[in-house]
């Protein structure tokens, strides 16, 4: 029977979970209070049905209560008002928990069979100059499963009814019956026609569906349908059931207000990639990506340079370790890359909060200040982090195989260069010393082998060091764009774990609760 | 009297002017304070005191289902207002009076707001007027709306009405005597002093003593012991009115009246001088009210220009700590030095010629035209975050004010969107003014003659780059950092920033950009101020309202 109901408690408490801290707290301790209210009413068990009449003072509240018990226990009379405490009727045995919970200290056994189960409780008004008597009557209503509200032909059109009690309660018209005492004092006709007035006021405030029933405590007219009204209700014990889930309904569409699960959000495309662009750029991406270019040309050089001329490049550090930069991906370690500049840090400041700004879209408030706590929450410890995410960055800086076998080569043609030079130097002695043809001279394709040696050897080296001089800067720049990638990773980590995340946690937020509301008030 | 006429006629317009925007607690109970006073003015107060031989008018006003306009048919004998069964009954109010007084009401003198009507359909915005010969000459009937019933005008009428009376005939029940709006109404006519007495209707004969001996002692305790009480038992009704046997009670009390031409002249004399006595504690409510307004309005302002003073401070910090300095702008300086425009300015000495020639057939060179852009690109995202997070800081202490709070708009808490190119507008303008100063007094013979070769767009990056340095020049370590990797750099750049004239252009340079800046503020701040403005009260409100008390007060 409770099931549903079940299911839509449920889905209120998890939206009064998310909605804490986020939506008006008046409406989520409200929410709160609905969720606890119905857990202890569940709790007590739904074979009684707690009816209570409420009403302006004079209606005869008290007059239809003892009319329905059957004897007189409520104090009755025609100083205004009457009733300062709520009394209690207990037909069959109700547990006294639940009447420990209503706080009815006055209780009252009454006995019929049709009526087992029944709890009836006579409420102090709501309209008096007493405002004692109000708060009392206050506190009950919210307890009970079955509200009758008890008017009569002077009152039945009074402000402080409708507008304070009825109009609130448009989800309840299940959980209420509306009375119509001291019928008597007018003509049958005119009764009938504050009937339909008042039928039609209700229609106005949508109870459409709520019963309305005319009686007069002294005639008894209309008792009998009152009470089989009273034994339906307390025959399907239901009317608990339908009065928390007006309860949870009503609870659910004050938090809806701020909640559109239709309206446009989410983080924006453009926005995004101006974040990752201010985080890679105040990460130094550019520098380093610039390093492991100049990097790799100049150990390039160095070692499949010209051996005659690489040497010049030690002159120049080494740009990677002049930054500090560890070659395999070390977090831990401190780089020395420039300090991320005030200016970079507004750029990220700024592209945070239009990122934020833009992820509300079409949300109502609070949601765009949510939006944006989240998104500068961690704004602080994000440059901190960017260092480690650079130092931890694996930048692909590893001798490419080629080099050793292009070293080998550069070598050999250098020594084939000396060798020839050498050889010359000593031809060039013999040949002053006037030794001609002492060493012999080999010729390969009408070439002496020495000046070959020295003329082919030199040439080949250069033209080779060109040659990769053009693939080092052709795989340096390889190199610079996948470090750039891995890079850019590692900040995507850090945008995601301290802006994005926080931004999308809030974004889910706002779409869970949605949806557990929109669960709720079904 | 007439100084009185106009003291009250000026006290209303001015409390009519009064503009109470701000959502504080004060606001709404003030408001209503200052709507009853005006209308009650106008409707009462002003007819009375220019005509005070006018009838005595009596309202009868009081709960729906009282019994109003059965009594009032049962007065003069006929059905005036249709009585019944249907709640609220009585829409529009029917005035009841003598022929020959029908002429003091016919004219817009009393309740200039409602239209008058002789007959046909009541409505609620019209006064039905209803000659009758039952009711003596001085003596008018107002069966007025309820007070309480679920229709809004009724109740706003009903309570209109009861303003504009010079006395209560007060109607309720043997039901209702102990509802507690009603009791509220009757709470003002006592602190007013209004003449009022109290018609306890539809008591059941075997409930009359105790009901109306407790009634009584209610009467005693809220201070309305002189309020005559006036019991009417419930009865058959004879052709829809009460015998007269009933309504007895309230007949005797209103001959007296009438007959006695002293006492009623005494009824309306005791009104009016008590409704003129609660004017100035009324007036009171809606001064402390707009005491508060202003204070809060204040406080609200405050909260604001603190936020943004301290954005001109961040900004300002962030130009002279040299901060703006680093990164891009540098890097842009470096690769300006770097392509060796600067540095062969300096070397031939013919830069403004070159530079001239130059701007005329290309413009600016690109390494130029660089740094500005990332000069520009730095103060703008600068300004931009210091105006984001001051829009923050006054959203966030205005979220703490009840009044700040139904103020904000969404979007208000954050830099306005045009910011961005307004600041880049700014910027570009404050380039443009270095450039015009440094042509206008840089070249001037003071200026060292390295300084003057740079050409004008040199010596004005030149000088922007000093800007942002600390202290207008450049120190000697920040020349190194300035003068980058360039060895032939230093000395030149060192000779350039070390001159005063160069310090003295940079610290007016840099004075100039502030003042932008703080122009692009304060044009942020003023969407915050605006909103306030539009609410808050006018600054001389409280002191012309006080005014206008004090004539009226020495006019009686």
């Amino acid at each position: 029977l409770s099931g549903r109901l079940d299911r839509r408690l449920e889905a209120l408490a998890r939206a009064v979970e998310l909605a804490d801290g986020r939506l008006d707290g008046d409406h989520v301790a409200a929410a709160r209070r609905v969720v606890e209210r119905a857990g202890q009413r569940l709790g007590l068990g739904l074979e009684a049905t707690v009816v209570a009449l409420a009403g302006p003072t004079g209606a005869g509240k008290s007059s239809l209560f003892n009319a329905m018990a059957g004897e007189r226990i409520a104090a009755v009379g025609r100083r205004r008002p009457t009733t300062s405490t709520a009394a209690a009727a207990v037909w069959g045995d109700a547990s006294p928990a639940l009447l420990d919970w209503l706080g009815v200290p006055r209780r009252h056994p009454a006995a019929d069979a049709a009526l087992d189960g029944l709890v009836l409780v006579d409420l102090p008004d709501l309209d008096s100059v007493e405002r004692s008597h109000r708060a009392e009557a206050d506190r009950v209503i919210e307890l009970v499963d079955l509200l009758v509200w008890v008017v009569d032909p002077q009152k039945y059109a009074d402000a402080s009814l409708h507008e304070d009690y009825l109009r609130p309660l448009t989800r309840h018209a299940e959980a209420m019956v509306v009375v119509l005492n001291q019928a008597d004092v007018v003509d049958p006709a005119a009764a009938r026609r504050i009937r339909d007035d008042l039928k039609r006021l209700l229609r106005g405030e949508g109870l459409d569906g709520v019963g309305v029933v005319a009686t007069s405590a002294a005639t008894g007219e209309g008792l009998d349908e009152l009470r089989a009204r009273l034994a339906e209700a307390v025959r399907r014990r239901a009317a608990a059931v339908a009065r928390l889930g007006a309860d949870v309904g009503q609870a659910a569409e004050a938090l809806v207000a701020e909640c559109t699960p239709r309206a446009r959000a989410g983080i924006r495309k453009e926005d995004r990639e101006r974040l990752r662009g201010a985080l890679a750029g105040a990460a130094g991406v550019p520098t380093v990506v610039r390093a492991v270019e100049q990097a790799h040309r100049r150990r390039g050089a160095l070692a499949v340079g010209w051996p005659f001329v690489r040497w010049v490049c030690r002159f120049r550090p080494d740009p990677l370790r002049r930054l500090r930069l560890p070659e395999r991906p070390a977090p831990e370690v401190r780089t020395s890359l420039p300090a991320v500049s005030q200016v970079q840090r507004e750029q990220v400041a700024a592209a945070t909060r239009a990122l934020a700004s833009g992820a509300a879209g079409e949300l109502p408030p609070p949601w765009p200040g949510l939006l944006r706590t989240a998104a500068v929450r961690r704004e602080d410890e994000v440059t901190d982090r960017l260092d480690r995410a650079v130092a931890g960055a694996n930048l692909h800086v590893t001798r490419p195989g080629w080099w050793s076998f292009a070293g080998l080569l550069q070598k050999v043609l250098a020594l084939a260069t000396l060798a020839g030079l050498v050889w010359l130097l000593a031809l060039g002695l013999l040949s002053w010393l006037r030794l001609n043809d002492v060493l012999p001279v080999p010729e390969m394709y009408d070439v002496p082998a020495p000046t070959l040696m020295l003329v082919g050897g030199a040439a080949a080296g250069i033209v080779l060091a060109f040659l990769f001089r053009l693939a080092n800067g052709v795989s340096g720049a390889r190199r610079a764009r996948s470090a750039g990638r891995s890079l850019r990773d590692r900040v995507d980590v850090v945008a995601a774990e301290y802006v994005l995340g926080p931004v999308e946690q809030e974004l889910d937020a706002h779409r869970q609760l949605c949806d557990h509301l929109g669960r709720a008030a079904e | 009297m007439d100084a009185r006429i106009a003291a009250l006629a000026s006290l209303r317009d001015e409390l009519r002017s009064v503009e109470l925007g701000l959502a504080l607690p004060s606001a709404e109970r003030a408001a209503r304070v200052r709507d009853e006073l005006t209308a009650q003015v106008d409707d009462y107060l002003l007819p009375r005191l220019r005509q005070m031989d006018a009838p005595l008018l009596m309202v009868v006003g009081g709960s729906t289902g009282a019994g109003k306009s059965t009594l009032v048919n049962s007065l003069v004998g006929a059905e005036l207002s249709p009585a019944g069964v249907l709640r609220p009954t009585t829409r529009g109010p029917v005035l009841a009076c003598n022929p020959d007084d029908v002429r003091w009401f016919v004219d817009e003198r009393v309740l200039p707001a409602l239209a008058r009507t002789t007959g046909g359909k009541e409505s609620p915005n019209e006064l039905r007027i209803a000659p009758t010969p039952q009711l003596p000459p001085g003596l008018a009937l107002l069966d007025a709306p309820d007070i309480d019933s679920v229709v809004a005008e009724n109740r706003a009428l009903g309570a209109q009405l009861l303003a504009a009376a010079d006395a209560w005939l007060f109607v309720t029940t043997a039901a209702r005597y102990a509802d507690a709006v009603p009791w509220e109404l009757l709470g003002g006519a006592r602190d007013r002093g209004t003449a009022l007495a109290l018609v306890l209707n539809r008591v059941p004969p075997d409930a009359l003593a105790e009901v109306s001996s407790h009634l009584r002692d209610m009467l005693r305790q809220r201070g309305l012991d002189d309020a005559e009480l006036l019991v009417v038992r419930e009865a058959a009704l004879d052709d829809g009115l009460i015998p007269p046997a009933e309504f007895a009670p309230v007949r005797g009390w209103l001959d007296v009246l009438t007959a006695d031409a002293g006492r009623r002249h005494a009824l309306v004399r005791r009104t009016l001088t008590g409704a003129l006595d609660t004017v100035p504690a009324r007036v009171g409510v809606v001064e402390s009210a707009l005491a508060e307004q202003r204070a809060a309005a204040e406080e609200l302002r405050a909260d604001v220009r603190r936020a943004y003073r301290r954005a001109l401070e961040e900004v300002d910090d962030a130009v002279r700590s040299g901060s703006l300095l680093r990164g891009e702008v540098l890097a842009r300086w470096h690769e300006l030095i770097g392509t060796g425009d600067v540095m062969r300015a300096l070397e031939t000495r013919i830069g403004w010629l070159r530079d001239r020639l130059r701007a005329l057939v290309t413009g600016k060179p690109a390494a130029e035209r660089e740094l500005e852009e990332a000069v520009e690109s730095s103060v703008d995202a600068v300004v931009v975050a210091a105006a984001d997070r001051a829009a923050e800081r006054a959203g966030r202490s205005w979220r703490e004010h009840p009044a700040g709070r139904a103020l904000l708009r969404p979007q208000l808490d954050a830099a306005s969107p045009e910011l961005n190119d307004r600041t880049r507008d700014a910027v570009r303008a404050w380039q443009g003014f270095v450039f015009q100063l440094v042509q206008e007094e840089g070249m001037s013979k003071r200026t060292a003659a390295r300084f003057a070769s740079l050409g004008v767009n040199g010596a004005g990056l030149a000088v922007m780059i000093a800007v942002f340095a600390h202290t207008g020049g450049l120190t000697g370590t920040e020349v190194v950092v300035a003068g980058g990797t360039s060895a032939v750099g230093h000395k030149v750049l060192e000779a350039i920033f070390g001159d005063q004239a160069v310090r003295t252009l940079a610290a007016r340079a840099r004075d100039d950009l502030l003042e932008r800046v703080e122009r692009l503020l304060a044009l942020e701040e003023q969407r915050f101020a605006a909103a306030v403005e539009a609410a808050a009260p006018l600054d001389d409100a409280p002191e012309r309202i006080r005014a206008a008390v004090r004539a009226l007060q020495s006019a009686r």
